[in-house]
């Protein structure tokens, strides 16, 4: 039987934030803490999929809810990237968590928790991911007759909220993002795929869902990303 | 930690194209100059040409101006390695 993951929650700023939880025989857990903003759509299913590779290999996983994303019920616009740092680490305190997956952008997310051993799959700095969504907007813009420009999007996101790619950020949590660097930790596992060349201590098979037009799944992808989780947590 | 490999821009477009469309291997490397994107691959829209600029910035360690992009660069994948070739010698 496929094993279905149950939802749980983790209480952050006097709200209760969701988790996908699945359980395995084991005391080997790790947080996996999803992409953000469209990537995060557009890989769900793919980390969905990690988690029940991870339990036929006996490791129980915990994917949470960022504020502001996906069940969360507080607006984005009011949410700055220090909320997502003190979440991920409030968290990882509530579910006894030393171990933690981070994907793409979330990589920035996880700095709070210094002493944790790292997992992180394809890092990328906040400025890149903010970058595609500013070209989002200028492409709607132009379709739409008006001629806007990077240079010009990110001042004006700067001083006040703006709307990227169906997103409302608020200015402070464009600011942190435009500045956030990948972290840099202690104990930490960087892991891309094969078609990726920068430096990492892994590669993995599979293909950059998280460029996709639509939300896809790569199981090939998942199960070998759950073995590496796996082998790394022994 | 594995030492950088050397990246053509060819292979970076084709990768990145093939991750955008979800083609295989053998697919995407049937692409030849002439193959046609923008508006002959409904999969290219503007939020995945937004994707595939940042993608390619991010492999190539270049960086792209609003004023270097216009209709042309998409028209077809020869346009597209052009344009990276001329990138990564800048």
């Amino acid at each position: 039987m496929t094993p279905a993951p149950a939802f749980v929650s983790y209480e952050f700023a006097d709200r209760k934030e969701l988790c996908l939880s699945l359980a395995a025989q084991s005391s080997r857990r790790v947080m996996l803490v999803p992409p953000l903003f469209d990537e995060m759509n557009r890989m769900r299913k793919m980390l969905v999929d990690v988690m029940r590779a991870l339990e036929t290999l006996e490791v129980g996983s915990i994917m949470p809810d960022l504020p502001g994303t996906n069940e969360s019920l507080v607006p984005l616009g009011l949410v700055t990237l220090t909320d997502w740092q003190k979440a991920v680490e409030t968290c990882a305190q509530q579910h006894d968590i030393s171990h933690v997956a981070s994907f793409r952008g979330s990589a920035v997310t996880v700095t709070n928790l210094r002493q944790a051993d790292h997992w992180i799959f394809s890092p990328v700095k906040g400025a890149t991911i903010l970058r595609t969504m500013l070209r989002t907007r200028v492409a709607a813009d132009k379709e739409s007759g008006q001629a806007t420009s990077l240079a010009e999007l990110t001042a004006q996101a700067g001083s006040g909220p703006i709307e990227l790619a169906g997103n409302i950020l608020g200015s402070r949590l464009f600011t942190e993002l435009n500045a956030a660097e990948i972290p840099d930790f202690i104990n930490q596992r960087v892991v891309r795929l094969e078609s990726d060349n920068k430096p990492g201590d892994g590669q993995i098979p599979g293909s950059a869902l998280w460029l996709r037009a639509e939300p896809d799944d790569d199981p090939a992808m998942s199960s070998a990303i759950a073995r590496d989780i796996a082998s790394w947590l022994e | 930690m594995q030492n950088e490999v050397e990246l053509t821009p060819e292979a970076a477009v084709r990768a990145v194209m093939r991750d955008i469309l979800g083609l295989s291997e053998e697919q995407v490397s049937e692409f030849k100059a002439e193959t046609e994107l923008f508006g002959a691959l409904p999969e290219l829209d503007s939020m995945a040409v937004a994707g595939l600029l940042t993608e390619l910035e991010d492999r190539l360690d270049i960086m792209i101006e609003d004023d270097d992009v216009d209709g042309e660069l998409f028209e077809t994948f020869g346009n597209l390695v052009a344009f990276a070739e001329m990138k990564v010698t800048e």
